[in-house]
């Protein structure tokens, strides 16, 4: 009774202040490190398979899980673990319930309080892990995680749901910053490709010659590089490659050569400006898809949609591979540095005690081998590493097949984006701001970081 | 005047009275009570709920504790808040007379007879019904520094160095100024058209036979008649400008760094982003008070004008 009544506060409150704010339309995406599109709101979709057969055996009874998910037209991931997990398990049945991509955790926030949240829910980025952690919305699944010790590959990202020694969520998905690179771009500059050895100076050097040797050959719309107007572009970097730097640390000057360099290219116009890209709302698939940047820093998520943009026509057909991020120095290239955040699958604890044992079998299904041939045979970087999943990505048809690309999607160390903190978000917020002051050419390096500097401490760890 | 005889009737009427104006109660209730019931459930329950929230550290999930004052005291010290409200102050100051002046000025224009006038009159309202995420980006697209056309033609006339708009942190604020006064004044516009048909010919016939030159017709004859028109609109203009949000949202994000974060945006990231519901409630208490006070004064001084 007395919940229900919290329950409906809760939910007046979320209305009020929306009401209050007069909010109404998408917070638009910055730093988010998965492509998103518009979507449906919240609605019930069918069971993804036809209704459970006979129980394999009498003491399994037939259990229907509920799962969340997003945009289902242009994200196969969760029918096909849905699918494959059933095909395994006949007696449970997954049921989806689609969510907004780009409103996703506010939907899912706002479902949980109200008590209406499905079963297993996504935690779509590590931000707004600590909020459902800290507010009681994730069941313990140590358990779950203890039986990935031991197994042919390694589960990345698990130690991202680590809190006082207790895991809260499972990752299925990890994906991790690279550079892509136009070869036959490269081939008509007569710049030789990226040898996975390069630090940020000699990416720069290189973008630089690549623009005047393409326009000197002709093509006038092609530069260097593109950066893409996200703040990771340009932060990510700086955080997991300095050595010592910390997101949720009060001193930002490590992040200054980093955005000199960035504005090197920019000025020296080796690159879209920030100003133009994001005015012209600039995509990242277009810049790279379209030939008009030889090479670009960005996600392993791009893998799949590059695959699937060049085979319908909606990219240029030219020949990519991808290669290690630059490096902050020389002595990190036998294992580069880069950063991604994992997604993962966590039990919601309202749960109903009966269905506790399927939802975990599941949670262990999808960190584990089968799931992970399954999300590579769609384009999609499982948490879980092994040579078998490299080859899966590998082998689709248009996919790069240099050593030096496979190399680089096996071989790197991925620190997250978004360290489990409760002052994450806030301080990410911040850093945006003067991402923005700074690429725009409204504020120097120097007084942005000092800004920076100066309203983390008031604004995030003060608080 | 009453006999003994009349007196059943008349007690009979008086009941019969009673029982109309009951009627009238119970008919004029249910008419009222659909709209009361939304108003009730979607705007006030919520806004109450909104006060105590304010004094509490709710952060969506598990209780809501009782922390008094402390986020109003945090609010004092909060830069980003100050410079919320700055910016919120800054646009309403410049975007409220200027889409009064516009509005009025294309009314004028527009309240006469002549050919096409139907076009001219839905051409300005269009910017009202387009879709608001349209407008930003075309806007932004016409206004892009190095490759918009605003900036060309700018350069062909001769200024070498036009403005950054929106990617400026000097010129976002007056961009979002310009744009949000290009999509409200075909709305305010049509509030003025009307003002303007209340007005009786006969006035301005007199006035011309007086031999008042146009500018005097406009500021005594016009200008007066459209008082409550012109008051309305103010209230209006404002309260939507200190509420502004979607429009910025979609255009600037509140950036370049902070150049153009507004109030109602402030509590949608504090609320919405960071969970800090308490606090993002104090906010909106905050932004209450601010259209309460402002709303009042304009009350007050058009109550002494009318005097």
């Amino acid at each position: 009774m007395k919940r229900s009544i919290l329950r409906g506060f809760g939910l007046a409150a979320v209305a009020a202040v929306a009401l209050a704010g007069c909010s109404s339309s998408n917070n638009s995406g910055s730093g988010g490190s998965t492509p998103t599109s518009g979507g449906s709101t919240a609605a019930s979709s069918a069971p993804s398979s036809a209704p459970s057969s006979a129980p394999s055996s009498a003491s399994e009874a037939a259990v229907t899980l509920t799962m969340s998910g997003w945009t289902f037209s242009t994200t196969p991931e969760f029918k096909t673990l849905a699918d494959a997990f059933h095909a395994a398990h006949p007696n449970v049945t997954i049921q989806l319930k689609e969510y907004d991509a780009k409103n996703y955790d506010t939907q899912m926030t706002a479902d949980l309080a109200a008590g209406k949240a499905p079963d297993i829910y996504e935690l779509k980025n590590l931000q707004d892990f600590i909020t459902y952690q800290s507010g009681g919305q994730l069941m313990d699944v140590s358990d779950v995680a203890a039986s990935y010790s031991s197994g042919p590959g390694k589960l990345s990202g698990l130690d991202d749901y680590k809190v006082d020694g207790k895991y809260y969520a499972i990752p299925y998905r990890q994906d991790s910053w690279v550079l892509f690179y136009n070869k036959d771009l490269f081939a008509k500059a007569g710049v030789p490709v990226p040898d996975g050895k390069w630090t940020w100076d000699d990416f720069v050097t290189n973008a630089e010659k690549l623009t005047t040797a393409l326009k000197a050959a002709g093509d006038k719309d092609a530069l260097g590089t593109y950066f893409h107007s996200w703040q990771s572009v340009i932060q990510g970097f700086a955080q997991s490659q300095t050595p010592g730097a910390s997101v949720t640390g009060d001193d930002y000057s490590y992040l200054k050569p980093y955005y000199q360099r960035a504005l090197e290219l920019q000025s020296k116009g080796a690159m879209l400006s920030f100003n133009t890209a994001s005015t012209q709302k600039a995509t990242y698939q277009a810049e790279f898809g379209k030939q008009n940047a030889a090479m670009m820093p960005m996600g392993t998520w791009y893998i799949a949609t590059l695959l699937s943009q060049q085979a319908s026509g909606d990219a240029d057909k030219f020949n990519w591979g991808i290669a290690p991020i630059p490096q902050y120095d020389s002595s990190t290239f036998s294992n580069p540095v880069t950063f991604g955040d994992p997604t993962g699958m966590a039990i919601n604890p309202a749960i109903d005690k009966s269905k506790v044992a399927a939802a975990k079998e599941f949670l262990s299904f999808v960190g584990g081998q089968d799931a992970a041939s399954d999300l590579a045979k769609i384009g999609i970087t499982p948490a879980y590493v092994s040579d078998q999943v490299t080859q899966t990505i590998f082998s689709a048809p248009g996919a790069p097949t240099d050593d030096l690309s496979k190399w680089t999607f096996s071989n790197h160390t991925t620190k997250p984006e978004n360290p489990v903190s409760k002052y994450t978000q806030k301080i990410q917020s911040i850093l945006n701001d003067e991402h923005t002051a700074i690429m725009s050419g409204s504020k120097s390096v120097d007084s942005a970081i000092s800004d920076a500097d100066k309203r983390v401490k008031n604004e995030a760890l003060n608080q | 005047m009453t006999t003994t005889a009349l007196r059943s009737p008349s007690r009979s009427r008086a009941h019969k009275r009673r029982r109309l104006v009951v009627r009238n109660i119970v008919v004029g209730w249910s008419f009222l009570l659909p709209n009361f019931l939304g108003f009730a459930v979607l705007t006030l329950v919520p806004v109450v709920a909104l006060f105590y929230l304010s004094f509490t550290d709710w952060n969506i999930f598990g209780h809501a504790n009782w922390i008094g004052l402390a986020n109003f005291r945090r609010l004092v010290h909060d830069d980003s808040f100050r410079i919320a409200v700055e910016n919120t102050i800054y646009y309403t100051a410049f975007h409220v007379p200027l889409t009064l002046a516009v509005s009025l000025g294309l009314a004028l224009l527009l309240n006469r007879k002549m050919r096409g006038v139907a076009f001219f009159r839905t051409a300005a309202f269009f910017p009202y019904v387009t879709s608001i995420v349209a407008i930003a980006v075309v806007w932004n697209m016409m206004l892009s520094p190095e490759k918009g056309p605003v900036n060309h033609l700018l350069n062909v006339i001769g200024i070498s160095h036009p403005p950054g708009w929106s990617t400026s942190t000097t010129w976002s604020m007056p961009t979002i100024i310009i744009v949000g006064t290009w999509r409200e004044m075909g709305y305010f516009m049509l509030l003025f058209l009307a003002g303007l048909q209340t007005i009786p010919p006969e006035l301005h016939d007199a006035a011309r036979v007086d031999g008042a030159s146009a500018w005097q017709r406009f500021r005594k004859v016009t200008l007066p008649y459209l008082r409550p028109t012109t008051f309305f609109v103010t209230v209006i203009l404002t309260i939507w400008s200190l509420k502004v949000f979607d429009l910025i949202l979609v255009m600037t994000n509140g950036g370049p760094g902070q150049s153009t974060l507004v109030l109602s945006q402030y509590i949608y990231k504090t609320g919405f982003e960071n969970s800090e519901f308490g606090y993002a409630s104090a906010v909106s208490v905050a932004l209450f008070f601010i259209c309460i006070f402002i709303t009042a004064i304009q009350f007050y001084v058009n109550r002494r004008r009318n005097r």
